[in-house]
Order: C-alpha cells, then sequence, then structure tokens
C-alpha cells in the first residue's frame, strides 16, 4: 500500500528546494478542486510507494488567504499518513508556531530543521535531538539545498506514517484554560477524539470556518462554553491561545537553542537591503535590473556591442534554423508523398504559424529564467515593498506589481500569479489590468510597424513609448476601477521580506520551466488549431477554393471593418489582424504577411524581428493609425490562452467577461484618443 | 504609541493591536504577540521593514500606525 506524505511549512522555508530534492523530477502539478491554487505532487525518489504532496505555503492553520485554506484542509480532512513540517532553522520561533498548531491536529509528523548550514554559519547551536525529547516528535536536522540529511529524513518520516505514531498534545495551556476548551470539545461529542479537540481550540481562537460546520442543536450550548473560555482567558481568547503557543516556544528555544551573538547582529542580506531598499536609490537600482533583464532577453545590440544578439536572440536564433530545416524536411516528405497543392499549402502554413511561436519560445524562457532568479532570491519580495509606496496611490498593494511586472513576458503566468494576492478586490483589479503590460508576444507587431512606416523616426522610442502607453493605461485604468467600481479601502500591505540567497540552478531552471511550460502548450495547441482555420477561412468561400479577396476571411473582416473606422483603420486585412491577433498577438504579423503579399515564412519571421519592412500595409496605414493599431492591440482583449487563465483565476465568467468588456472599451477609447489628436496634430 | 512613529534602528515592546481581526491574527502568526520585542530596520515614505522573532517583515505605514509599542 501506498503512503502519502504531505509537506508542510511557512513560506521561504525551503520546501520547494526539499520537494525538488526529495521527488526529482516525477512531479505532477496541477490545481486543487474548485480553486486556483496550485496542487503539487510527486513520487519519492528511490521508494515508488511513497507519494509526496507538497501543501501551498502556510504561517497558521487559522488560514488567511486561500493557500492556507488549502494547506489546512489537507492536514485536517484528507489526513495524510504523516506531515513532514519544515522548520527554517534561522528564524525557528516564528516557524515552530505552525509546528505547534500541526502537533495539535495530533497528526503523525516529522520535523525537518531546515537551513542548519546557515545556523551554523551564524555560530548558533540548534540541538535537535534534545528538541525531539521535549516535543515527542521526530526532529530531523537537515540542508535542503544541498540535500544533506534527506535519507534520515525520509527514513523517520516514512516509519513515523508506518507506525501512525501519533504526538502528544502538547501542554501548552494552563489548567484551566485547557479545562474550559475540552468542555468545548465534550459537547461537539468527546475529549477523546482527536479532531473535536482540535475544533474546540479553532472554536475558541474564533474560526468562523469551523462555526460553519456545528449542527443547530449545538451551536448554542457551544457559543456559551466558548464565551467561558474568552472569560478566563480575560476578555480575548484568541490573543491568549497565540500567546501560550509562543510563550511555550521560547521556552523550547530557550532549552535546544544556543545563540552567539548578543541582541541583533547585521547580517549581509541587512546590509544589501540597506541599499536595495533604500528610499532614494530603490527605484533607479530596480530600474537598472529591469532594463539589464529586458537586455538579456531582446537587445540585438547586447551591452550596446552592435550586433551581439543578447542570450534569448540568440536561442532564439538557433530554434528558427532548426525549425526551417526541420519544416523543410516535412515538406519535402509530404511533397514525396505526392500531396495536392492545397495540401501542401495547408501543411505550410501549419508549419509557419507554430514556428512563429517555437521561434518566439526561447525568449520566453530567458525572460522566466531571469525572473525565476530574482524571484527565488528573495529580491522580488523587496520590489513588492518598494513599489507599495507608489501603487497605494492608485489604491493597489505593493503585492499586485509581480503579477504586473510578469505581463511584460506572457500574460498567463502573470494572471496566475495573482492569486497570491490576498484581497479580493486587489486579485480582481489586477487582473484586468495586467494584460495592458505589453507582452512579449506583441512586440513583433511594433517591431513590424517601426520598420516600415517610423523607418525614418527613432524606432526604439516608438516602440518604448507603446510599453509605457501600457503602463500608463494600466495605472490609470487600476485609480478609474477603484474610485467608480470597487470603492473599498486600500488593503494592507504584509509581507515576509526572506533572507537573500543564492537559488540553485535546478530551482530556478524548474521554476521556469513550469511557467513556459503553458507557452509551449499554446504553441502545438491552440496556435496550431488556429492556423488550419485561419488558412481554410482564408482560401475558401461557399464555393470552394478562391484568391484571398473573395474568401471568407476577408466577408468577415470586410463586415466588422466599420468598428475600426473612428480609429484610422477602416480596412478589412486590419480587422482580421484584429481577431487573428487573439489566437496570439504575433499572429497579427503572420497574418499581416499573408494578406498584404503573400510573403514567405522567412520574412516574416524577419519582419518580425524588425529586420525587414513590410511596404504594402503603408497603402492602409499612416504613422498615426499605425500606432492607433498597436496601441489596440497592446490593450484589447489578450489572446485566447490568456482569457483563459482569466476564466480559471476569476472562477467565473461573469468576472471574466466583465474584464474583458473593461479592456475593450479602454482599448477603443485610448485608440480613438490617438487617432483624433494624432491626425490633428501631424 | 503607534509602531509607526518609532525611529529607524530602535527596538520596541508590543502592546496591542488597533486593526481588524482578521489583519490581527494574521500579525499573530507571523510573530507579532503583546510583549515581544520588534525593531525598525528601516522606513521608506510608504512603509517599515521589521524584525521580529529573528524574520524580517514589510508593513505598510497604515497598518504600523494600528499596532501599539511601549512608549
Amino acid at each position: 500500500m501506498s503512503i502519502t506524505i504531505a509537506l508542510a511549512g511557512n513560506p521561504n522555508c525551503g520546501k520547494t528546494t526539499l520537494f525538488n530534492e526529495i521527488t526529482g523530477s516525477k512531479q505532477h502539478v496541477g490545481n486543487w478542486p474548485g480553486v486556483t491554487v496550485e496542487k503539487k505532487d510527486g513520487v519519492c525518489r528511490g521508494d515508488k510507494e511513497v507519494i509526496i504532496m507538497d501543501l501551498p505555503g502556510t504561517y497558521s492553520l487559522s488560514p488567511y488567504s486561500a493557500e492556507e485554506i488549502i494547506a489546512r484542509d489537507y492536514i485536517v480532512k484528507e489526513k495524510p499518513d504523516a506531515v513532514i513540517n519544515i522548520v527554517d532553522g534561522t528564524s525557528i520561533e516564528r516557524n515552530l508556531y505552525l509546528t505547534i498548531q500541526i502537533m495539535e491536529t495530533r497528526i503523525p509528523m516529522v520535523v525537518a530543521m531546515n537551513m542548519m548550514d546557515e545556523v551554523e554559519e551564524r555560530g548558533d547551536e540548534i540541538d535537535c535531538a534534545k528538541m525531539s525529547g521535549l516535543l515527542g516528535v521526530p526532529v530531523v536536522p537537515i540542508v535542503a539545498r544541498t540535500g544533506k540529511g534527506l535519507k534520515e529524513l525520509m527514513e523517520t518520516a516514512i516509519a513515523a506514517a508506518k507506525e501512525h505514531k501519533k504526538p502528544e498534545l502538547p501542554r501548552i495551556f494552563d489548567k484551566e484554560l485547557a479545562d474550559a476548551i475540552s468542555a468545548v470539545a465534550d459537547v461537539l461529542g468527546g475529549a477523546d477524539s482527536d479532531e473535536n479537540n482540535w475544533k474546540a481550540i479553532k472554536l475558541a481562537e474564533n474560526d468562523d470556518l469551523i462555526e460553519a460546520g456545528i449542527s443547530e442543536d449545538k451551536k448554542r450550548s457551544v457559543e456559551e462554553l466558548v464565551k467561558a473560555v474568552n472569560k478566563i482567558a480575560g476578555g480575548d481568547a484568541e490573543a491568549k491561545i497565540a500567546d501560550s503557543r509562543y510563550q511555550y516556544i521560547a521556552k523550547l528555544v530557550k532549552e535546544c537553542v544556543k545563540k552567539s551573538g548578543k541582541g541583533h547582529v547585521e547580517t549581509k542580506s541587512d546590509k544589501l537591503d540597506k541599499i536595495l531598499t533604500n528610499r532614494i536609490l530603490a527605484l533607479p537600482i530596480f530600474a537598472g535590473i529591469m532594463y539589464i533583464l529586458f537586455a538579456c532577453t531582446f537587445s540585438e545590440n547586447f551591452l550596446f556591442i552592435p550586433e551581439l544578439p543578447s542570450p534569448g536572440v540568440w536561442l532564439a536564433g538557433i530554434v528558427e534554423e532548426v525549425w526551417a530545416l526541420a519544416a523543410d524536411g516535412v515538406i519535402g516528405a509530404v511533397e514525396g508523398m505526392g500531396a495536392s497543392e492545397w495540401a501542401m499549402g495547408l501543411v505550410s502554413s501549419c508549419l509557419d504559424g507554430v514556428g512563429a511561436v517555437f521561434g518566439f519560445l526561447p525568449l520566453v524562457l530567458v525572460l522566466f529564467l531571469l525572473m525565476s532568479f530574482l524571484e527565488d532570491s528573495g529580491y522580488m519580495a523587496r520590489v513588492a515593498f518598494v513599489m507599495d509606496r507608489i501603487f497605494r496611490h492608485f489604491g493597489l498593494s505593493g503585492r499586485s506589481f509581480i503579477p504586473m511586472l510578469m505581463g511584460f513576458g506572457c500574460s498567463v503566468p502573470a494572471l496566475m500569479a495573482s492569486r497570491t494576492l490576498e484581497s479580493d478586490k486587489d486579485r480582481k483589479i489586477t487582473m484586468m489590468i495586467t494584460p495592458f503590460m505589453s507582452c512579449g508576444a506583441k512586440l513583433p507587431i511594433y517591431a513590424m510597424f517601426a520598420a516600415t512606416l517610423f523607418a525614418d523616426s527613432n524606432q526604439t522610442m516608438v516602440i518604448f513609448s507603446i510599453y509605457m502607453l501600457g503602463i500608463i493605461v494600466a495605472v490609470l485604468g487600476a485609480l478609474i476601477l477603484n474610485r467608480f467600481a470597487f470603492r473599498s479601502e486600500t488593503s494592507n500591505f504584509i509581507m515576509e521580506l526572506p533572507q537573500y540567497r543564492i537559488p540553485t540552478l535546478k530551482s530556478v531552471l524548474i521554476h521556469a520551466w513550469e511557467k513556459v511550460k503553458g507557452f509551449a502548450v499554446k504553441a502545438g495547441t491552440v496556435i496550431f488549431a488556429s492556423t488550419v482555420l485561419i488558412w481554410f477561412l482564408s482560401n475558401f468561400n461557399f464555393s470552394g477554393m478562391c484568391d484571398m479577396e473573395e474568401s471568407l476571411l476577408a466577408a468577415i473582416g470586410n463586415g466588422i471593418k466599420w468598428i475600426f473606422a473612428p480609429l484610422g483603420f477602416a480596412d478589412w486585412r486590419a480587422s482580421v489582424g484584429v481577431v487573428t491577433g487573439w489566437i496570439a498577438k504575433e499572429n497579427i504579423v503572420a497574418t499581416f504577411g499573408q494578406l498584404f503579399g503573400n510573403v514567405s515564412e522567412e520574412t516574416v519571421e524577419a519582419i518580425m524581428a524588425g529586420e525587414e519592412a513590410l511596404p504594402a500595409i503603408g497603402e492602409v496605414f499612416n504613422q498615426v493609425s499605425a500606432y492607433s493599431y498597436m496601441a489596440f492591440n497592446l490593450l484589447c482583449m489578450p489572446c485566447f490562452a490568456a482569457v483563459g487563465a482569466m476564466k480559471r483565476e476569476y472562477g467565473s465568467w461573469k468576472w471574466t467577461l466583465r474584464a474583458v468588456g473593461f479592456q475593450m472599451v479602454t482599448a477603443y477609447v485610448v485608440a480613438l484618443l490617438i487617432n483624433v489628436v494624432g491626425s490633428m496634430l501631424f | 504609541m503607534p509602531l509607526a512613529m518609532v525611529a529607524e534602528g530602535e527596538t520596541r515592546i508590543i502592546t496591542d493591536f488597533k486593526g481588524r481581526e482578521k489583519t490581527n491574527r494574521h500579525l499573530q502568526d507571523l510573530g507579532f504577540v503583546r510583549g515581544e520585542k520588534v525593531r525598525v530596520l528601516g522606513e521608506n515614505g510608504g512603509g517599515m521593514i521589521l524584525m521580529v522573532k529573528d524574520v524580517k517583515i514589510a508593513l505598510n505605514r497604515g497598518l504600523a500606525q494600528r499596532i501599539m509599542v511601549e512608549d
């Protein structure tokens, strides 16, 4: 029979690192049913019978965010065979608070005392054997990053699971309080049941989720008894219980931990923070880091050396070449089989469509690798803090900044990152404005227009100004939504700033891959299907195969082009571009390539990179309407993959449609303003 | 007095919480309990960086205004 072991611990305690070390690459990532919190499980390396469940990081079993509710429900309701509770040895007291609460559920458990190397470096000592004796729970010292102690940890955990060794209820309350709490447990059905005991404590702590689950007939007597507990605790049982737990921990730590330093010693992290969160320096430093990040990903003249491609561009070039070779091979093979002309056309346009996205994948990968590095190093938490000061003016907490920043890469993971926001209002607004950040897939559109219509102007400035436009609209959008749609006060900012650590290569790779995967899947599915559809629509009408101008696609484009007349681009091909952009924004360039002159795949790629112009679009667009078109596509509904992510995160079509509606109206208004004002000026 | 008034580098003892119940509980979970020492490591116009129980925590000023410490 297989054993399930859950990993529980505070955020930033090294839980994910431990999970990766224990399971290797055999992981399965999904969602918890009904909610959008990531669910990760994997099989233990070396023992296939052991399933490891990674629970979301939590500070307590009295839940504060959606992620914490998941962790608690899993431990209490699903009852894994054992829990490994990871404790960060460098902040042992705070971490043990969760340990005590897990012990209160009396589920078999093992404490993994992590970061023992850093503890030693500080000159502190933790006596794990002694702590184990006092707690009545095995305590195993480990260093998750290097894998030290993991073998012993797993052996201990498996033994605890097999023997069903329940921890004793920690004696943290004085007799009076303990009696009052067990009276509550009696009413619930008896203090001999672990579940009733645990519920009684949570009731005394004023836990609404537990209250909701009590039958009507018991409710009144429970309420009376909880009042009695409160009276004993001097009016505030919740604070008293928290206090008792911390006092118990303080005693335990005094017995088992020898601290070298007297008082507070300034660490490297503190010194770094003095600079990186400095009132004046923080923002310029952040801007500099972002610039480097984007340069590494997108720059054609890396480190200001002409013609030197950045790692991202270099990788993209290689992938494009390999793809072109493979595509030629496939086309040759299909031709050899004697395929008809239209089948050939279909095959080659599919290869082009999917290839365009694959060529893009390395850029996304490099961007996410760097972002993951920043996240895992602990810097992103500081950025959220620094930005909080600014975002507060727009009614958002600094935490909203991280999803928005990721929006520059791809909206899909960015929208997923918004789930960490505790305030519902912040989440909703952030998800509405995140797609305004110009994602990587929108860049080829700007590159095309810049090379074609802005050839004589400063192209970099044109593209940069579009990025800025996205940021400005997002900020104004947040302000407007806050004023008129949500009208609630700005939520508080509470965030732990973990110590700076150089992340391991493995964790950065796994982290980045999780994000890129969605992009790769999109290339294989949505884009593939849409290319087939567009090819069909642009080559057929009801009487069979035809020229592009008479196709179904042209009919659709002609049918809707009037909508865009006030924006300056009442052309069927431009309209079709908007629609194909919803499948994937970079699709617009491929579509234009087909519709404005039937150019080859290589040319499309050159246009995407801004190396070649597409002169035919000059017949339809001038500089003003081109800018308006870029702005419209930047701001209007994001690609379907992102809309799908929105639907998953909002959990309702109602909110998804509201968000899309807001984005559409915003795009229309902004593009209209650009066209009207621009036409007057130029 | 409110924690928001404490100068950088100073250490004070927490006496009370004036925020909403849910926020107070979350603060407790993070180590902010009555009688606990809190040290102000840094501040910028919008918020403060604090040290509680060996952990660094950033708060916005409005929230720091609702945590009371000994004068």
